[in-house]
């Protein structure tokens, strides 16, 4: 077996520069928090339900949440914008470092954070270290009885317990989109394919595509004013940028 | 407590026990290892790769899938039979009954696949086929086995050490084809 | 770490230990044991590895969305929209995309009750033969759809009753109301079209058309094009209810009057309005007396006067009726009064403005579910024994219907019930036979678009995967079972299958000018159809008749409440469930939009209230109409008024699966039955009593801290 260091392999990325290659724009003003987006992620991802119980407990293991707040009191109460939530895909991820199964890593060719089920021991450092709380954990084998399974996406892995999960800005869909366009020889196309939450999104409030590249309309839209990407300050530079209307 | 099992461990029964343990559960190990390397039993039990290659057959005319996505597939019956329904031999012979009956019967033969990734990798033929690969460079050379049998085991490590001399020295490529998610997602 | 277990002696035994596991279990992956089975014959449009996609109708709700279905060798793995069709643009909603756990589930009824497709056939053919026809009667889901046509010539040639279609959605929807109430404004019956996404100031009485009203993905796309500041100003939504729902959420102002004062107040703005634009008073306004509305109401005469402002010098305003609103006893006023605001708008027939949807292709005339009093009135035949036979398709009537009604009751006298129900459904279980229909991904069909399109609209079905359980098209059983029975009921029905049916039907459109596709023979007009996923035509068929309304003198008296208690009761039907989503398990987990409650039902109290009656967020307390209890757990609601608790309608089922049974409470047990004057029912005309169990049962939900203990979310 060869080393990495014989095979000059580029070093394991801590900080990524400041452009990633995917990234969204959420419009907040017309999300309506219809919840289309969780259940698309759901079904796409096949990502287990976990019951009453357990939900109860804060284990439900949605890779994109809608977060509402209240803002004054009765009769002057305001809901806020609806926040879809999801991993920002940071440039320098807090969740990356903290592994020590290097399953939490970050993708060079892509700049995503990856989860590698494969690696993953459980350790759970990543969801604790992570800002946006977007990672959702595998407390049991969550069982889906016949005839459900069916319905699993042949493209993603199914995950089994103690296995961390997270928001992967659907890579699936990247690499079919990039192989299909490697086979016809061509660069993909923005706008060809979206994530799951995108496609099904009503009000179009969700918009993905690739960031490097200025023609794009997630790159036209992000460039309007008033947008802001979350905890700015923490310098995780976010691939997700939010817009709050007005 | 904890230190009372480690004296007595230490003593020469203890390490004999401790040593028969350790063989019986070493060679139980071994022939399970053993077990999975053989070649399971296939519906059509002596199905001769080596004929059908022999008779000039591409392996895309049964498996067609890998020049276009993942997964390069298994012939329908209906097209195994549509060939041999026309040679006599092939009608009449017992070691083709199992397929001759699912035709009539209508029932699914159920193929034990040989050269599998685990769940967690997402393998791509199209891509490998796209990229100048032969199918017999991982599969091995058909036309010298009956039934399929995997020339090496398909672990991570076989599979990164092709993927870093096929990228050379682009770096691009190497980044791209030694990432985690190039695989796993 | 005591003496004697020393760290070092630790990690030699667990490192022994974990060197057995690995030994022991690392002997391959489990994978290694799998078989495939590959295709006896393939389909020729199918292709090894590759997924084929079907265009077809969603039939979630009766909205008629356009869907694309991703197959993967036979097996149905994702639903998207249809990009292409007019409805819904490529989008769905969570119970769209959630269909295929309706598909999957576990617990789907299986084959018919009696065993035996062939002897089932017979049983509905001596069912239809051996009474009279005017003794057998169909009950249907919302959709007018093939089915619905089916049965409807059936109907036409026997003699048989006509069949009734109902759905819980259009009972909260009041669509009878707003079709009355399109008839005083055009003169003509119909389902208003309300063009939220060209509109600037929209002002919504109750409507909650961001969650389950009449096609939501529809208006939420509406609701995205008033917001977008694109060729315009952002627009403004100002909603008007007793409890902010999801819709209520959005708004830029929301207004909590008093629940029944909705006609009172829309008239008062009316007249405000008319005030400052000058001019002569529309008789619609002239008796209103605003300073007195807002007392009544409880919205402050300046706010009532900031809002005129607005409707009187914006351009394109818009108001919407819905909801809660319409579902009182003066209902009715309520519609006309805010569409009489419209009138004064100027924005009928307009961008931006109200319309008559357009009528589906086909579609001589708008036909309407069933009212709560046509309910009432089908139920009163039911126990009086005039029907000796019902059949009941795509609708679960004794969930749906408020407990009062006496739906399940009047079961029981009738002799024969025969449910298509593809799931076990209450209706099913009180059956006397239970012939499974297919699911809908994997049946033909297709279905009117009521509204929502400014296209007439024919969505076209067809099966996605073949199916996975021993069930049969209903229309393939009647037209097998019209065979036998002969007469009439054959030469109705003069078909070999459904498929046949559908070509007769659908190709009668192929003469029909400025149609999306055309075709010169019916096999290849047919083929079109499925592979477009229906037919529309490309003219904006909306109608726009001129209205008188805004002369007409409108009564606007306060709503009447029924029952004893000090709160009002608002009844809504959950977001996300609906009336049908409680048997799919992601349809569960995913959290309530307002409140993130999920897997229960709860009572929303105001939390000034609640601590005035002690009452703690997740007691359970039990609440008691005039006809009815149920108990649920409360969640604190800082938007709703105090005199007022609402529940989420879609929960409490009695079977229907274990992801639904005995879960949560059914709301519609707390009903009565009082009508307001278009014959829909005042479901949120109740006054109720709260009273404490002693109880607590913590709701499962997002926000907050894992309320079990333990961990979760910190919303930041």
């Amino acid at each position: 077996m060869t080393t990495s260091s014989e095979l000059n392999m580029p070093e394991i990325a801590m900080a990524e520069k400041e452009a990633g290659k995917w990234g969204m724009v959420i419009d907040q003003d017309i999300c309506t928090g219809c919840q289309a987006c969780v259940a698309a992620c759901a079904m796409e991802n096949n990502i287990a339900f976990v019951g009453e119980e357990d939900s109860g407990y804060g284990r439900a293991m949605h890779w994109i949440r809608i977060e509402r707040f209240w803002e004054g009191e009765y009769p002057e109460v305001k809901m806020t914008n609806q926040q879809p939530m999801m991993c920002q895909q940071c440039g320098s991820a807090p969740c990356e470092p903290v592994c020590p199964a290097f399953a939490t890593v970050h993708s060079m060719a892509e700049s995503l954070n990856l989860q590698v089920y494969n690696r993953c021991v459980g350790t759970r450092y990543c969801a604790n270290n992570c800002p946006y709380q977007v990672r959702a954990f595998n407390w049991r084998d969550y069982k889906r009885p016949e005839p459900l399974p069916n319905q699993l996406n042949p493209d993603v892995t199914v995950r089994r317990v103690g296995v961390m999960e997270k928001c992967t800005f659907c890579i699936q869909r990247i690499f079919k989109a990039q192989d299909q366009a490697k086979a016809e020889g061509r660069e993909v196309m923005d706008g060809e394919f979206t994530t799951a939450c995108a496609q099904a999104c009503p009000a179009s409030a969700i918009v993905f595509g690739r960031v490097d590249d200025p023609q794009s309309l997630v790159s036209q839209l992000k460039e309007r004013s008033g947008g802001k990407t979350h905890l700015k300050e923490l310098g995780t530079l976010p691939n997700v940028t939010y817009f709050n209307g007005g | 407590m904890i230190k009372k099992i480690f004296d007595w461990l230490k003593q020469p029964l203890g390490l004999i026990a401790v040593g028969i343990v350790f063989l019986a559960v070493f060679s139980a190990a071994a022939y399970g290892i053993y077990l999975t390397q053989q070649a399971p039993e296939q519906p059509v039990p002596e199905f001769p790769h080596q004929t059908h290659v022999a008779f000039g057959i591409q392996c895309l005319y049964c498996h067609p899938g890998a020049s276009k996505g993942p997964a390069a597939g298994l012939p329908s019956q209906s097209k195994c039979w549509a060939c041999h329904n026309q040679i006599q031999k092939t009608v009449d012979s017992a070691k083709l009954a199992p397929l001759k009956d699912a035709v009539i019967n209508g029932e699914s033969l159920e193929w034990i696949p040989v050269a599998i990734v685990p769940d967690f990798v997402q393998f791509n033929h199209r891509a490998h086929i796209a990229a100048g690969r032969n199918c017999e460079e991982c599969h091995g050379d058909m036309s010298k086995v009956t039934i399929a049998e995997n020339p090496q085991v398909m672990n991570m490590g076989w599979c990164l050490d092709c993927h870093i001399e096929a990228a050379g020295e682009d770096q691009e490529k190497l980044i791209k084809l030694s990432d985690c998610g190039t695989c796993h997602y | 770490m005591s003496e004697q277990f020393s760290r070092r002696d630790f990690l030699k035994l667990a490192g022994l230990g974990a060197a057995t596991t690995a030994v022991l279990t690392g002997c391959g992956p489990a994978s290694r044991y799998v078989t495939r089975e590959p295709y006896q014959e393939m389909p020729e449009y199918n292709y090894v590895g590759q997924s084929t996609y079907y265009a077809t109708t969603c039939r979630e709700c009766a909205a008629g969305c356009g869907l694309v279905v991703r197959t993967y060798q036979g097996r149905a793995i994702k639903t998207e929209g249809n990009a292409s069709h007019p409805l819904n643009l490529g989008k769905t909603c969570a119970r769209g995309q959630a269909t295929l756990h309706g598909l999957y589930n576990p617990d789907r009824v299986q084959g018919p009750s009696n065993g035996d497709w062939d002897a089932a056939i017979q049983l509905v053919a001596d069912a239809l033969k051996n009474n009279k026809p005017d003794e057998i009667a169909f009950l249907m889901g919302m959709a007018p759809d093939h089915l619905f046509d089916l049965v409807t010539d059936m109907a036409n040639a026997t003699g048989m009753n006509a069949p009734v279609r109902y759905g819980a959605l259009g009972m909260f929807e009041a669509r009878a109301t707003l079709s009355k109430a399109a008839e005083a404004l055009f003169g003509q019956a119909g389902l208003p079209f309300f063009d939220v996404g060209g509109a600037q100031v929209v002002l919504s009485f109750g409507a909650n058309f961001l969650e389950t009203w009449l096609s939501p993905v529809s208006y939420t796309r509406g609701f995205a094009g008033l917001r977008e500041a694109k060729t315009k100003m952002r627009g403004k939504l100002i909603q008007f209810e007793a409890r902010m729902s999801a819709t209520g959420g959005k708004a830029d102002e929301w207004i909590p009057l008093r629940p029944g004062t909705e006609a009172l107040v829309a008239l008062a703005i009316g007249r405000l309005a008319a005030e400052i634009r000058g001019g002569s008073m529309p008789r619609a306004f002239s008796s209103v007396d605003p300073l007195d509305v807002a007392a009544r109401s409880g919205i402050k005469l300046e706010a009532l006067e900031h809002i005129a402002e607005m409707v009187a010098h914006s351009s394109g305003v818009l108001a919407i009726p819905g909801g809660a609103a319409l579902g009182q006893s003066n209902g009715q006023a309520v519609a006309e009064a805010v569409l009489a605001l419209n009138a004064f708008a100027d924005n009928l027939g307009k961008p931006g403005g109200v319309y008559l949807s357009a009528l589906a292709p086909s579609q001589s005339d708008y036909s309407r579910p069933a009212s709560a009093r046509e309910m009432q009135e089908f139920v009163e035949k039911m126990a009086s024994g005039a029907f000796k036979v019902l059949f009941v398709h795509g609708v679960n009537p004794v969930f749906e219907l408020p407990a009062s009604l006496g739906f399940k009751d009047a079961l029981g006298s009738v002799e024969q019930v025969i449910s298509f129900a593809t799931f076990p459904d209450e209706t099913a279980a009180e059956a006397d036979f239970v012939f499974p229909d297919h699911h809908g991904l994997e049946s033909w069909g297709y279905q009117r678009v009521v509204t929502g399109t400014s296209l007439p609209v024919l969505s076209g079905a067809q099966p996605v995967v073949s199916p996975y359980y021993n069930t049969r098209a209903t229309a393939d059983v009647l037209i097998a079972a019209a065979q036998i029975a002969g007469g009439a009921f054959a030469e109705a029905l003069p078909y070999t299958d459904e498929v046949e049916f559908l070509q007769t039907k659908v190709s009668a459109l192929m003469n029909e000018a400025d149609g999306s596709f055309s075709a010169l023979d019916a096999a290849t007009f047919m083929a079109y159809f499925q592979q477009h996923g229906g037919w529309w035509k490309n003219t904006d068929s909306r109608l726009a008749p001129a209205s008188s309304i805004l002369n007409s003198n409108i009564d606007a008296a306060e709503a009447e409440f029924a029952g004893e208690g000090e709160f009002f009761l608002v009844p809504f039907v959950s977001p996300t469930l609906a009336e049908a989503g409680a048997n799919k398990p992601w349809l569960q987990e995913l959290p309530d939009p307002t409140t993130t409650v999920m897997w229960n039902t709860w009572v929303e109290i105001n939390p000034e209230t609640a601590h005035e009656l002690g009452i703690e967020s997740d007691d359970v307390v039990r609440v008691i109409s005039e006809v009815g209890e149920v108990e649920a757990a409360v969640y604190l609601y800082p938007a709703i008024r105090p005199d007022t608790i609402a529940i989420p309608f879609g929960q409490g089922h009695t079977a229907y699966g274990r992801y639904a049974e005995n879960r949560g409470a059914n709301p519609a047990n707390l009903l009565s039955v009082h009508f307001n004057a278009s014959g829909d029912l005042a479901f949120a005309g109740m006054k109720v009593k709260v009273e404490k169990t002693g109880v607590k049962r913590p709701l499962s939900r997002l926000e907050g801290l894992g309320v079990y203990g333990g961990e979760g979310i910190e919303l930041h």
